[in-house]
């Protein structure tokens, strides 16, 4: 109870530290998601606005990458980027910058996978109006983003939820660098080994509220949908 | 009238050829040698009993479906319209306005265009108050007159109704019939329908198909009195 008691009175007296890790946290998770939205929002529209071969084994590899562990993602950009590995030129390893590859790698799967199961859905609706009025594929893609807007939301916000929570793959990446790479979960794990867990609890409450928020957020584009997507 | 329409129809070029087409769906036949031509203009009504094949012909000739062997010509296709109202209604997730206009969009109109097309045709057909509806959340009918409005709003020059008459009222009904009367000489129409008494008010040319085959094709008039001993089998089968 008592940890508990001074983990708020960290979060209330705005803890320097802990605010500059909260931060450091939502700044990565964000550019990663924007950079995610990107590039798996047109990609999963290609996907599901065409046939062509190989596309079911596309699928398929992306819901496997979806399950990949992120330790190992973490290991394999670890290799990738270190010095003599074939991207160390770049020297972004134990950066902020390789945590948001790392958190895209990690997330850009779960983007694009559940989006072409909604865009594809959607598209098989609408594809004998496609043909008929002779759409154009720039306006399908377009047509079918905008119309499955409110349920590309809830994927994207499921996507924000994993980076936040994501420890594996970016404490071996970034190197938990006090201020520098040390974001919330890798705090967490560290300060919880060296029994100081007032600081790992007051930042699991954080996260906690995060994800309460994220969810809230998800029932509000749920309640706008029904009012506003015309379905 | 009537007999000079169907001269008229009959002086004119085909629209639609379609020669031997062979179709099937998971080994399952469901046309075979089949061929038939719809001339340029007037009402076509194909008629038939449920699964004779009316709504897959249809699907054939507007492109939604591939057919095994054989060849359907389209005269002048690059720059034919073709206007669909589905048996299963599509709409797009979005209001009543913006669906109706979805063909004219499609078709690079610009937005004063459409804006003004798709007001006149909400008033021309009455339905100006439901234009900021959704239209999925519609009552079946008037989903169907939507889709409807939707078909013809591009002015078609091949309209083709699947059975647009399922969900809607008297009044809908009549709005339908009237447009496609107005319309016959300009536009080819083909209508799909189970009603035999739709198809004798409405058609200048009927075709009776069952499984898969064209049983016969006449001048509408023609049908009821047909000494044709399949034709009789067929109306005596499923209509009288």
């Amino acid at each position: 109870m008592e940890i508990i008691i001074k983990a708020f009175e960290l979060i209330f007296t705005f803890d320097k530290d802990l605010y500059e890790i909260i931060f450091l946290s939502l700044k990565v998770s964000t550019i990663a998601l924007l950079f995610s939205i990107i590039i798996g929002l047109p990609v999963s529209a290609l996907v599901a606005t065409n046939n062509f071969f190989g596309k079911k084994i596309i699928k398929i590899l992306f819901n496997s990458l979806m399950a990949l562990p992120p330790v190992f993602v973490g290991l394999i950009l670890y290799v990738v980027f270190s010095k003599s590995g074939p991207l160390g030129f770049f020297e972004i390893l134990y950066t902020p910058a390789i945590m948001i590859v790392a958190q895209i790698v990690i997330i850009l799967p779960i983007i694009i996978s559940i989006n072409i199961e909604n865009l594809e859905s959607l598209y098989r609706e609408y594809e004998d109006l496609f043909k008929i009025f002779n759409a154009k594929k720039i306006n399908k893609i377009i047509i079918i983003l905008w119309d499955a807007r409110f349920s590309m939301l809830t994927c994207v916000l499921a996507g924000l939820g994993r980076a936040l929570s994501e420890v594996g793959a970016i404490i071996i990446v970034g190197g938990n660098i006090i201020h520098y790479t040390r974001v919330m979960t890798t705090t967490i794990a560290l300060e919880t080994s060296r029994g100081n867990l007032t600081l790992a609890m007051s930042l699991g409450i954080i996260l906690i509220f995060i994800a309460l928020i994220l969810n809230s957020l998800a029932l509000i584009v749920n309640g706008l949908s029904s009012k506003y997507s015309y379905d | 009238m009537a007999y000079l329409l169907n001269i008229l129809m009959t002086n004119k070029k085909n629209i639609i050829t379609i020669n031997q087409i062979f179709f099937k769906i998971k080994n399952k036949k469901i046309f075979e040698n089949l061929s038939l031509s719809f001339s340029s203009n007037g009402i076509t009504v194909i008629l038939g009993p449920n699964g004779s094949g009316k709504t897959i012909l249809t699907k054939l000739i507007l492109g939604l479906q591939k057919i095994d062997k054989g060849e359907i010509k389209i005269a002048n296709k690059k720059n034919i319209k073709f206007g669909y109202t589905p048996q299963k209604t599509i709409l797009l997730r979005r209001n009543v306005f913006e669906n109706i206009a979805f063909p004219l969009a499609m078709d690079g109109c610009n937005k004063n265009e459409i804006f003004e097309r798709v007001n006149l045709y909400l008033k021309k057909f009455d339905i100006d108050k439901f234009k900021k509806n959704s239209a999925r959340k519609l009552s079946g009918g008037l989903a169907q007159f939507i889709s409807f409005v939707r078909s013809v709003i591009i002015e078609p020059d091949i309209l083709i109704l699947d059975e647009p008459f399922s969900n809607l009222d008297a009044n809908l009904k009549n709005k339908i019939e009237n447009y496609l009367i107005n319309h016959r000489l300009k536009r080819k129409i083909i209508l799909v329908t189970h009603d035999l008494f739709q198809a004798q008010r409405l058609a200048d040319e009927i075709i009776l198909m069952d499984k898969g085959s064209m049983v016969s094709k006449s001048i509408n008039k023609k049908l009821i009195n047909s000494k044709n001993v399949k034709v009789k089998a067929f109306l005596n089968r499923n209509y009288l």
